[in-house]
């Protein structure tokens, strides 16, 4: 079993054929595990490029991933969706939950690819809903609630599957500073359950929390 | 939470374009319905007609229209055009157990058509099952009286000691028979000599019922009766055959109608999965980041598909069903197939055909769903992430 989480070598990404954007150049980064790291950097230097890449939603043009001791860049579509469902749980800046179900059927919608039971989902998802301090809205529908709320239904989503890992994209990007904090004090929470957190931020708050920050100007890493 | 569900609830999420999608299926699969049940029903009608009349060979003058043999399991009017003195020659071939003539001929009750059947009234007691709901039935073959079928006589409200009027002549209704689920239903019935003479047709007859022995034996007995007279004899399974040939192009004519309808409603449900996908570009991401595969994003658009085919087959079935038996009297009223079928018999209720429109519906659904799925499930995440 390895001792990081995460592993990068030498990753790079280049977007387009003709007009070539170099997003990342030769990146080279260990998480360790139950760790709490933030990327951060100006926009469009690259930092969302490699928090997909860490997440295998998208693939390197070079270098490679390496997930818990496996290599994840060259696995097959199949084989990545498997691992994504059973390693990693993603937040996003919008919080991207569907509309049409309620706060609880969207945590149990990250258990239909498992073979978890029904009724096994339906307690799990209780459960998550409990941890983030929201088990009063388990049938409210994402527009019955208010920003912070959300993000911690996305929160709840992302651990559904008990992922070692959780990738955050500007997880309080869309939220007022008193939010940012609730949302942040269930992360932190969820921290010293042992996950691994990555974040990647704008802000110098939440860097500051964490125990490893990446700085990546112009798709390089400039100081870790 | 299963997939199933989930493709519900995104069904459910447009309802007007839900409603609509249903529609174009549930339009669709009713007139395939309705129309293939009325053309099975035509089939099954005529299928009757033939066993009632309870013949093994029919016996018409030659006639270039081959169209003209429905009409002896229709009822309608043929010429009289075999004189009578065949019939006896014919009657007289040994094996042949009966030779039973009739007379068809147009007459009008209350200025409505209605076809008067000349016969022989004591072999028709015979050969043919009949029952008198009402009255006495002929009692000899110069009685002057008529026999009503049970369908005219309520639809005309006709009873026993009534006259009906005949080229100026009165006659006593004498007795009204018994349904029987054919054309002997909607006619009216005289002894044979007695249409002859009040009609003026001499000698003649329109066609001949013929019983055999030995049915096995039809092509000799055939060729014995052309022996006879230059006239056409078929088997009844022939006649049968010929006319459920002219059904079946009925029957692929109503099918081509509801496949369009069908291939109409297979192209709404693409359009609506089309737009789906792309209204749910960022969710079909959301899903693969958490780890969905391609098979589950695929699955899940072909179930929704198949749910509309489901449902859509499922009501398209209760709106054919009634549709046809809606519309049945008023086929009943077009000549061409006014004795094919009465009210009673018109739709029938199938599971089989209930059965067959949902697995239709389902896999037209489906088949429709296909590239839509297909499509969904080769967005990658980033793809629909990039859309949020």
């Amino acid at each position: 079993m390895s001792e990081w989480s995460i592993q990068t070598e030498g990753l790079e990404k280049i977007y387009g054929s003709k007009n070539k954007t170099h997003a990342l150049r030769g990146i080279d980064i260990k998480i360790p595990k139950g760790s709490f790291s933030c990327i951060v950097g100006p926009s469009g230097h690259g930092k969302s490029t490699l928090l997909q890449l860490i997440g295998g939603l998208d693939t390197p043009t070079a270098g490679r991933v390496v997930i818990d001791g496996t290599g994840i860049s060259n696995l097959s579509d199949s084989e990545l969706s498997e691992v994504r469902a059973e390693k990693i749980g993603f937040v996003f800046q919008f919080f991207n939950l569907l509309e049409n179900l309620t706060a609880i059927e969207n945590i149990e919608t990250a258990m239909i690819f498992t073979k978890a039971s029904r009724k096994s989902s339906r307690k799990r998802a209780f459960e998550l809903l409990n941890l983030v301090g929201l088990s009063d809205k388990l049938n409210s529908k994402p527009a019955e609630l208010s920003g912070g709320q959300l993000q911690r239904v996305a929160i709840a989503r992302a651990l559904a599957n008990n992922p070692e890992i959780l990738l955050m994209d500007e997880p309080t990007g869309n939220l007022d500073s008193e939010t940012e904090r609730e949302v942040m004090k269930c992360i932190s929470d969820i921290h010293k359950m042992g996950k691994t957190i990555v974040i990647v931020t704008h802000s110098r708050d939440i860097a500051s929390q964490a125990e490893i920050v990446f700085s990546v100007y112009d798709g390089r890493l400039v100081d870790a | 939470m299963r997939v199933i569900y989930l493709a519900m609830k995104n069904m459910l999420r447009r309802k007007s374009r839900f409603v609509f999608t249903l529609l174009g299926i549930t339009i669709g699969m009713a007139s395939f319905v309705a129309l293939l049940s009325m053309g099975d029903n035509l089939r099954s009608e005529v299928a009757h007609q033939a066993d009632a009349l309870g013949a093994n060979l029919i016996v018409m003058s030659r006639v270039d229209c081959p169209f003209i043999n429905l009409s002896v399991l229709t009822g309608d009017i043929l010429p009289e055009s075999i004189p009578r003195e065949i019939v006896r020659k014919i009657a007289e071939i040994d094996g042949i157990t009966a030779a039973i003539p009739y007379l068809t001929l147009g007459v009008s009750i209350e200025e409505t058509p209605v076809t008067l059947v000349g016969v022989l009234p004591y072999e028709m007691k015979m050969h043919r099952e009949w029952a008198v709901n009402a009255g006495t039935f002929f009692t000899d073959d110069a009685e002057s009286s008529v026999v009503v079928g049970y369908l005219t006589a309520q639809r005309f409200e006709l009873s026993i000691g009534e006259t009906l009027t005949f080229r100026g002549q009165e006659f006593p209704i004498t007795a009204i028979l018994e349904a029987t689920g054919s054309n002997d239903d909607i006619s009216v019935f005289m002894p044979l000599d007695i249409v002859q003479n009040v009609f003026g047709t001499d000698d003649y007859v329109s066609f001949i019922a013929v019983t055999l022995d030995d049915v096995a034996n039809a092509e000799r007995y055939i060729a014995a009766i052309m022996d006879i007279a230059n006239l056409s004899v078929s088997t009844n399974e022939e006649l049968l055959s010929s006319v459920l040939l002219i059904l079946g192009s009925l029957n692929v004519t109503l099918q081509l109608i509801a496949a369009v309808a069908l291939i109409a409603a297979a192209f709404g449900i693409i359009n609506t999965m089309m737009t789906a996908i792309y209204e749910r570009r960022r969710e079909i991401g959301i899903l693969r980041a958490m780890g969905s595969k391609r098979g589950t994003i695929f699955k899940m658009f072909i179930l929704e598909s198949g749910l509309y085919g489901f449902i859509g087959g499922g009501l398209g079935f209760v709106v054919g069903f009634v549709v046809s038996r809606v519309a049945a009297p008023l086929i009943e009223q077009n000549e061409f197939v006014t004795v094919l079928g009465s009210p009673d018999t018109a739709v029938v209720f199938s599971t089989s055909l209930l059965f067959t429109v949902l697995g239709l519906s389902i896999l037209l659904s489906s088949v429709s769903g296909l590239y839509p799925a297909w499509r969904a499930s080769k967005l990658t995440p980033m793809e629909a992430i990039r859309n949020v």
